[in-house]
C-alpha cells in the first residue's frame, strides 16, 4: 500500500500540533477579540468596549464551563434528533440503497483488485452522503428556527446559548451515528456478496505433473474463469488440494473421491478483507559507493515515490526497526515486501530479477545474509513478497561485518568504527537473530539488488514486519468513525455559521471550508509557492493569456505588480488554510481497501484533531450567536 | 408591484417561452419510423442531420444503458466530468494504481462511449505503456490483452469506425509480434483460451489474427465507412502484410517445407490484390501499384517508336549535350562509378542530368510527316513515366517491391531449405553442439549462395534487407567458426554480400 504522507509518532506529532495549535487559537481570539472591541468602541467609546468584551470572555467562561448542563444539552439534542427525523433525513439512508443497487454499473468484479474498488465504493459513497447530510442539518437548522421564530421557545427558557450549539451538535452527530452504523453494516454485506464467487473444477481440468520425464503423481490445473480469472490448483497424491492465489485471494478445496469419479468442490473467496497489523521500519539508502544516502536513484519516474538502488553494488535498501524481541516474534521475523524493478537491459525475460536479503546488527556491524529471493513487482495481487527471517540462521549464504558510511562535514564516519570492529563473530555458522543481530531492540534489515544492470526500489511502507491480522470489521469500524470525525467537523463549522448568516448563505461557507479542507495540502503549497504557475493572480493571467505554466513572465511593471499581489494573496491564503481542518487526511478508506489495519495511534491523533476543530468552532459560533439580539 | 403588473408580466414570459419553444421543436424534433399505417416523420433539422451524417447512436453503435443514464447524470457537464477523469486516469498511471486506473477509464468510456480518441489512446495506454511497467512476461501480457479487449469494447460502442477495427488487428499483430518478448507472448497467445474461445490452436497466431481485424475493417470502408487520420495506401496494406509476417514467422517457429510455400504464396497472392486496388495521391487522381511495370514498358515501346521515326537522333542529342559539358563533369561521367571521389559523385550526377535526353526534345527535333505522331508519342510517354514515378513514391511507402520479390523468393526451394538449414544451424548453436551447428550452417550459406545466383531475382544481391538479414546470418556463422577457433574460409561463399553490405550494420566487423 502506498502511504506518500506518513505520520509521525504520536508524541513528536502531539508536541509540534499543540503549539500550533496554541499559536493559531491565540492569533484567531486576538483577531476576535479586536473586532468585537471595534465593534463596541464605534458606538460606547474604547474603554467601555473592552469592559463589555472582558465581561463577554467571562460570561462565555461561565457559560461553557461552571453553569453548563448536561440535561439541559441532551433535551435540546433531543429537540434536534425530533427535527432531523422531522427533515426526513432517513432519505440520506435511502440515497445510500439506491446508490448500491447502481453500484454495479461502476463497479467491475472482474478487475484486478475487486475488493479495493467495493471497499472505496462504499466508503467514498457513506462519505460523501454523511458530509451532504451534515452540511443540510447545520446550516438549515437554526437560520429556519430564528425565521419561524421557533427559537423563542427555545431562548426564553432558562438555557444558555453554548447549549443550545452543543445540543444541536450533539442531537445531529447523535442522527449522524445511527445512520451511519446503518450504512457500515449494508456496506459489510455488500462488499461480501459482491466479492463472492464460486470457480468449477472438473477432473477433465487436471493434469499429471511432470518432472524429469516421469509423472510425480501431483495433479494440476486451472479452474473455471468467473470474474475474469482463474486459479491454478495442485492436488497431490494424498488427495490434498491447494488453489494458488489470484486477484488477491484464494479459495478452499475439497476433493470427494479419487482417480476418474473424484469430486472437486472449491469454497467461497478467502484472504479479500484482511487487516494486517504492519509494523514499519525507517528506510535509508546505501549507494553505489557504499555511502548512506538520503534518497535512493530515479531512474526516470515521475512519481518519486521509490527510490532505487543499483544491483550488484555495495547499495543496498536498509530498514530499521525498533523493539523487536523474542517476545514479540518468537519464531522469527514474517516480512512483507513490495519492491519496485528496473531493469536496463532485458536479461532473461523469463526469469525474475534476483535479491537478497539480509539482517544487520547496527551496533557490531554483524550483516548475515538470510535468502536469494526472486523479485515480483506487479507480478500478482497483492503485489507482495512474503519474506521470513528464522531466529536460528544456520549455515546462512554471506555472512561479514559491514560498516556504515556516512557522510559528515567532517568527513567519513564508520559505524562501527574501526576500532570495535570483532571479525571473530563472522566465524560463527549459525547465528541467534535477538542475540547476535538484535542491538536494543533495533534491527537493520538490508535488500539488496545482485544482478548487475538491474535496479530495485523502494520506498519505506514497502517492507514491514507482519505482525498479525486484525479483525476486518472492526478495520471497517476504524473507518467509519474517520467519516463520523469528518461529519462533526462539517457538523461544528455549519452550526457555527448558522448562528450569523441565513441558511443558503451557511451552507456556501460551510461548503467553502469543505472544499478548502479537501483540498488543504494544495492550499497550503499554493500559498508557500510550491504550485507551478504562480500565485493565484499569476494563474490568472496565464489562464487568460493561455500561457503555459513553465516559461518565465515578460519581466516588467505588470508582471512586478502580479507578483506582489501575489505575496499579499498567498499570505492570506496561508492564514485561511491555517484553520482550515485537513478533511483530505482523515479518509482511510485506502487502508481498509488495500487490507492493512488502521493503528490506533492514527485514530488517536485524528480524534484529536476534531476536537482541536471543532471546540474552537463551537466557541466562536458562541459568541457570534450571542452577539445576535435573539440570544441576548 | 400591483397583482395586475405581476399577472400581465408572467402571462408576457409565457407567451416568450412558447415562441422561443417553437424554433427548439424545428431543430429538436425527433424522427419517427412508420408504424401502423401512420407515416413516419424524418423529424427537426438535428434529427436529419444526425440520419444523414451517421451520427445517431443506434448507426454509431451499440447502446449501452449505464452509458446513457451516466452521461444524463452528469447534467451536461460531461465534458468536464470526462476531462477531470482524464486526468485522474494519468494520475493513477503516474502512481502505478492500476485497479483505480482500469476503473476510471470505465467511467471515463461511458460518459465519452463515441469519442474515438479516448479508445485509442487510452488503449495504447494499457497495452504499450502499462504492460511495459510490469516485471513478469506474464503480466505485460495480460495488460497487453487488457488493451486489445478496451479496444473490443470501443468497436462494440462505435460500429462504423474502421480506425477501430485497424488498431485492434495493429494491437494483436504487431504488439505480440514484435514486443521483445514476442516469443513468450506469442506462446501466451496461443495459450490463451479466454482470448480466442472455440478458435482452434492452429489459427491462434497473432498474425493471423490480427489480419481477421484488418480484413473488418477493410470491409467496413468497402462499405461506405469513412476512413480518417490514415491513408489508404498503408492502412489496406496490414492485411497482406500480416500474411507475409506470419510467413516469416513461421520459419521462426520451425515450420518449414510445403506450409511455408502455401502461406508465401497466398502472401504473394494478397501482396498483388493489394497492388490492384485504386490509392489517391497526393497530386490528385488515383494510381494501382501493380501498374508501374505496365507504364515502364509503354514509356520504353515508345522509345524504340521514337528511336525507329528518327534514328541516332538521340544519341546525337545526347553527344550534343555532352559537348557542352564542363571538362570535369566529363572527367567524373567517364569515372566508372566505383572509383569516383566524392566530389565527382556529385559533379557525375549533376551531369547524368544535364546529358539526358527526354522524349519531348527527341520528338521537338523530328521534322516532316513524322512530326505530328512524334509529339504526341512523346506527350504519352511523359505521362506514362509521370504515372511510374507517382506509382514509385507510392511503392516505397509500403517497400512493395522488396516485399513482392521476397514473397516470390521465399517459394522457391532453395530459400526453403536455406532458412529451415540457418534454423537448424541456430538451435545447435543454442544447444552448444557446435559441429552440427557448422554443418547446417554451410548448408544454409550453400543454398543462399544457390538462391542469390537465380535468374529470376537479379536485383537481390542488392537488396538492403536480404543483404542486412545475410549479415546477421554471417556474423553467426563466425561466431559459431570463434566458438570451434577454426579460421574464416577463403574464398567465403558470400563473400559479395559482404562486400556489397558491411557498411549497412553498424557493429559488424567482416572477417579477415
Amino acid at each position: 500500500m502506498v502511504v506518500e504522507n506518513p505520520l509521525p509518532p504520536f508524541l513528536i506529532w502531539f508536541a509540534g500540533a499543540l503549539a500550533i495549535w496554541l499559536g493559531v487559537v491565540a492569533a484567531v481570539s486576538l483577531v476576535g477579540f479586536f473586532l468585537g472591541w471595534l465593534a463596541v468602541a464605534l458606538e460606547r467609546g474604547p474603554r467601555e468596549a473592552v469592559a463589555r468584551n472582558w465581561q463577554m470572555i467571562c460570561q462565555a467562561f461561565q457559560d461553557f464551563v461552571r453553569y453548563i448542563s448536561g440535561s439541559r444539552i441532551s433535551g435540546l439534542a433531543y429537540l434536534a434528533i425530533k427535527e432531523s427525523i422531522r427533515r426526513r433525513v432517513i432519505a440520506v439512508f435511502v440515497v445510500f440503497l439506491v446508490l448500491l443497487m447502481f453500484a454495479g454499473w461502476h463497479i467491475d468484479p472482474a478487475s484486478r483488485e475487486p475488493a479495493v474498488l467495493y471497499l472505496n465504493f462504499v466508503l467514498s459513497a457513506t462519505t460523501y452522503l454523511m458530509l451532504l447530510l451534515a452540511l443540510f442539518i447545520a446550516s438549515f437548522s437554526l437560520p429556519t428556527d430564528i425565521r419561524n421564530r421557533t427559537i423563542h421557545t427555545v431562548v426564553t427558557k432558562p438555557v444558555r446559548a453554548s447549549e443550545i450549539l452543543l445540543g444541536r451538535l450533539s442531537g445531529f452527530a447523535l442522527v449522524a451515528t445511527v445512520i451511519l452504523i446503518g450504512m457500515a453494516i449494508v456496506s459489510f454485506f455488500f462488499v461480501t456478496l459482491g466479492l463472492n464467487h464460486r470457480h468449477t473444477l472438473t477432473a477433465e481440468n487436471l493434469q499429471s505433473v511432470t518432472e524429469g520425464g516421469g509423472e510425480t503423481g501431483t495433479l494440476t490445473g486451472l479452474t473455471s474463469s468467473v470474474f475474469g480469472h482463474r486459479h491454478r490448483v495442485y492436488v497431490d497424491v494424498g488427495g490434498q488440494g491447494r488453489v494458488e492465489v489470484a486477484r488477491g485471494h484464494y479459495h478452499s478445496l475439497r476433493v470427494v473421491g479419487s482417480g476418474p469419479d473424484a469430486r472437486y468442490e472449491i469454497g467461497p473467496p478467502e484472504g479479500f478483507l484482511l487487516a494486517r497489523v504492519p509494523i514499519y521500519g525507517k528506510l535509508e539508502f546505501r549507494d553505489r559507493d557504499g555511502l548512506d544516502a538520503d534518497k535512493g536513484l530515479n531512474v526516470g519516474d515521475e512519481w518519486t515515490y521509490r527510490g532505487y538502488i543499483q544491483g550488484a553494488s555495495p547499495a543496498a535498501l536498509i530498514w530499521t526497526f525498533e523493539g523487536m524481541s523474542p517476545r514479540r516474534f518468537p519464531e522469527g521475523l514474517p516480512l512483507e515486501l513490495t519492491l519496485g524493478v528496473f531493469r536496463t537491459h532485458k536479461g532473461n525475460i523469463e526469469k525474475p530479477v534476483l535479491g537478497s536479503l539480509a539482517v544487520r546488527n547496527p551496533r557490531t556491524g554483524l550483516y548475515v545474509e538470510t535468502e536469494i529471493f526472486e523479485s515480483r513487482e506487479f507480478a500478482e495481487v497483492p503485489e507482495i513478497k512474503r519474506l521470513f527471517v528464522p531466529r536460528k540462521i544456520v549455515n546462512p549464504p554471506s555472512v561479514q561485518i559491514i560498516q556504515r558510511k556516512k557522510n559528515t562535514p567532517e568527513g567519513i564516519v564508520l559505524s562501527p568504527p574501526p576500532e570495535e570492529v570483532r571479525p571473530e563473530l563472522t566465524q560463527k555458522r549459525e547465528f541467534d537473530l535477538y542475540e547476535d543481530l538484535v542491538d536494543n531492540g533495533r534491527l537493520e534489515v538490508w535488500i539488496r539488488c545482485i544482478e548487475p544492470g538491474q535496479y530495485f526500489g523502494a520506498a519505506q511502507p514497502d517492507l514491514y514486519i507482519r505482525a498479525r491480522d486484525g479483525s476486518f470489521v472492526i478495520n471497517l469500524l476504524k473507518a467509519c468513525y474517520g467519516i463520523w470525525l469528518v461529519t462533526i467537523i462539517v457538523l461544528a463549522y455549519g452550526i457555527t455559521a448558522s448562528t450569523f448568516l441565513s441558511a443558503p448563505v451557511a451552507m456556501v461557507a460551510t461548503i467553502g471550508v469543505l472544499v478548502g479542507g479537501l483540498f488543504r495540502d494544495f492550499v497550503i503549497k499554493l500559498a508557500l509557492g510550491q504550485t507551478y504557475g504562480g500565485g493565484p493572480f499569476e494563474s490568472l493571467y496565464r489562464l487568460v493569456t493561455q500561457e503555459n505554466v513553465m516559461s518565465e513572465l515578460e519581466p516588467g511593471l505588470g508582471t512586478l505588480l502580479l507578483k506582489m499581489a501575489d505575496v499579499i494573496a498567498r499570505g492570506f491564503l496561508f492564514a485561511v488554510a491555517s484553520i482550515l481542518p485537513p478533511l483530505g487526511q482523515f479518509g482511510w478508506a485506502n487502508w481498509v481497501a488495500h487490507g492493512f489495519d488502521i493503528p490506533w495511534e492514527h485514530v488517536l491523533i485524528r480524534t484529536l484533531q476534531t476536537f482541536a476543530f471543532a471546540i474552537p468552532v463551537i466557541v466562536a459560533g458562541y459568541f457570534f450567536f450571542k452577539s445576535r439580539e435573539i440570544a441576548e | 408591484m400591483t397583482f395586475r403588473a405581476a399577472f400581465f408580466r408572467k402571462i408576457a414570459l409565457l407567451v416568450v417561452i412558447a415562441i422561443l419553444l417553437l424554433p427548439l421543436f424545428w431543430l429538436g424534433q425527433p424522427s419517427t419510423s412508420p408504424a401502423r399505417g401512420a407515416r413516419g416523420s424524418p423529424g427537426g433539422i438535428l434529427a436529419q442531420l444526425r440520419d444523414r451524417f451517421g451520427l445517431s447512436e443506434a448507426e454509431l453503435g451499440e447502446i449501452d444503458p449505464t452509458s446513457e443514464a451516466m452521461r444524463l447524470t452528469t447534467l451536461g457537464l460531461r465534458g468536464v466530468a470526462a476531462n477531470i477523469l482524464w486526468t485522474k486516469a494519468d494520475i493513477y498511471k503516474m502512481k502505478k494504481d492500476w485497479t483505480n486506473l482500469s476503473a476510471t477509464l470505465e467511467q471515463l468510456v461511458k460518459l465519452e462511449p463515441h469519442f474515438i480518441s479516448v479508445w485509442r489512446f487510452q488503449a495504447w495506454n494499457l497495452s504499450y505503456n502499462v504492460s511495459a511497467e510490469f516485471d513478469d512476461y506474464r503480466k505485460r501480457y495480460e495488460w497487453v490483452i487488457r488493451g486489445i479487449e478496451f479496444l473490443k469494447r470501443g468497436v462494440r460502442y462505435n460500429e462504423r469506425e474502421p480506425k477501430l477495427l485497424w488498431d485492434v488487428g495493429w494491437f494483436i499483430a504487431q504488439k505480440i509480434g514484435r514486443a521483445d518478448e514476442w516469443k513468450q507472448f506469442r506462446r501466451l497467445f496461443k495459450q490463451d483460451d479466454d482470448f480466442h474461445g472455440p478458435r482452434p490452436i492452429e489459427e491462434r497466431d497473432n498474425w493471423l489474427v490480427g489480419k481477421e481485424w484488418f480484413a473488418r475493417g477493410e470491409e467496413l470502408v468497402e462499405q461506405g465507412a469513412t476512413l480518417r487520420g490514415i491513408s489508404p495506401l498503408l492502412f489496406f496494406s496490414d492485411r497482406p502484410m500480416c500474411q507475409m509476417n506470419y510467413s516469416e514467422f513461421l520459419a521462426k517457429d520451425g515450420i518449414f517445407g510445403e506450409r511455408a510455400k502455401q502461406s508465401w504464396q497466398r502472401a504473394l497472392e494478397e501482396w498483388l490484390q493489394y497492388g490492384d486496388r485504386e490509392f489517391p495521391t497526393y497530386e490528385g487522381g488515383t494510381v494501382r501499384l501493380n501498374d508501374k511495370e505496365r507504364f515502364d514498358q509503354r514509356a520504353e515501346e515508345i522509345w524504340a517508336e521514337l528511336d525507329k521515326l528518327a534514328p541516332g537522333l538521340r544519341k546525337k542529342i545526347q553527344d550534343e549535350k555532352r559537348s557542352r559539358l564542363r571538362p570535369e563533369e566529363r572527367l567524373a561521367l567517364d569515372t566508372p562509378p566505383e572509383a569516383r571521389t566524392p566530389d565527382q559523385q556529385a559533379l557525375a550526377f549533376e551531369a547524368q542530368r544535364k546529358v539526358h535526353v527526354t522524349h519531348r526534345e527527341v520528338a521537338q527535333r523530328i521534322t516532316g510527316r513524322h512530326r505530328q505522331q512524334a509529339l504526341k508519342l512523346a506527350e504519352e510517354a511523359e505521362k506514362a513515366l509521370e504515372m511510374s514515378s507517382k506509382i514509385d513514391q507510392q511503392r516505397t511507402i509500403v517497400n512493395f517491391e522488396y516485399w513482392r520479390m521476397r514473397a516470390q523468393f521465399e517459394q522457391t526451394p532453395q530459400a526453403i531449405e536455406a532458412r529451415e538449414y540457418i534454423y537448424l544451424g541456430d538451435e545447435a548453436f543454442r544447444a552448444a553442439d557446435l559441429t552440427r551447428a557448422k554443418q547446417y550452417y554451410d548448408l544454409g550459406l550453400k543454398k543462399w549462395r544457390e538462391l542469390l545466383d537465380l535468374p529470376e531475382f537479379p536485383q537481390l544481391k542488392r537488396d538492403g534487407n536480404t543483404g542486412r538479414e545475410l549479415i546477421d546470418v554471417i556474423r553467426n556463422y563466425q561466431r559459431i567458426l570463434d566458438a570451434r577457433d577454426e579460421p574464416w574460409p577463403k574464398p567465403f561463399i558470400l563473400q559479395d554480400i559482404i562486400d556489397l553490405h558491411k557498411d549497412s550494420v553498424p557493429d559488424f566487423k567482416p572477417p579477415s
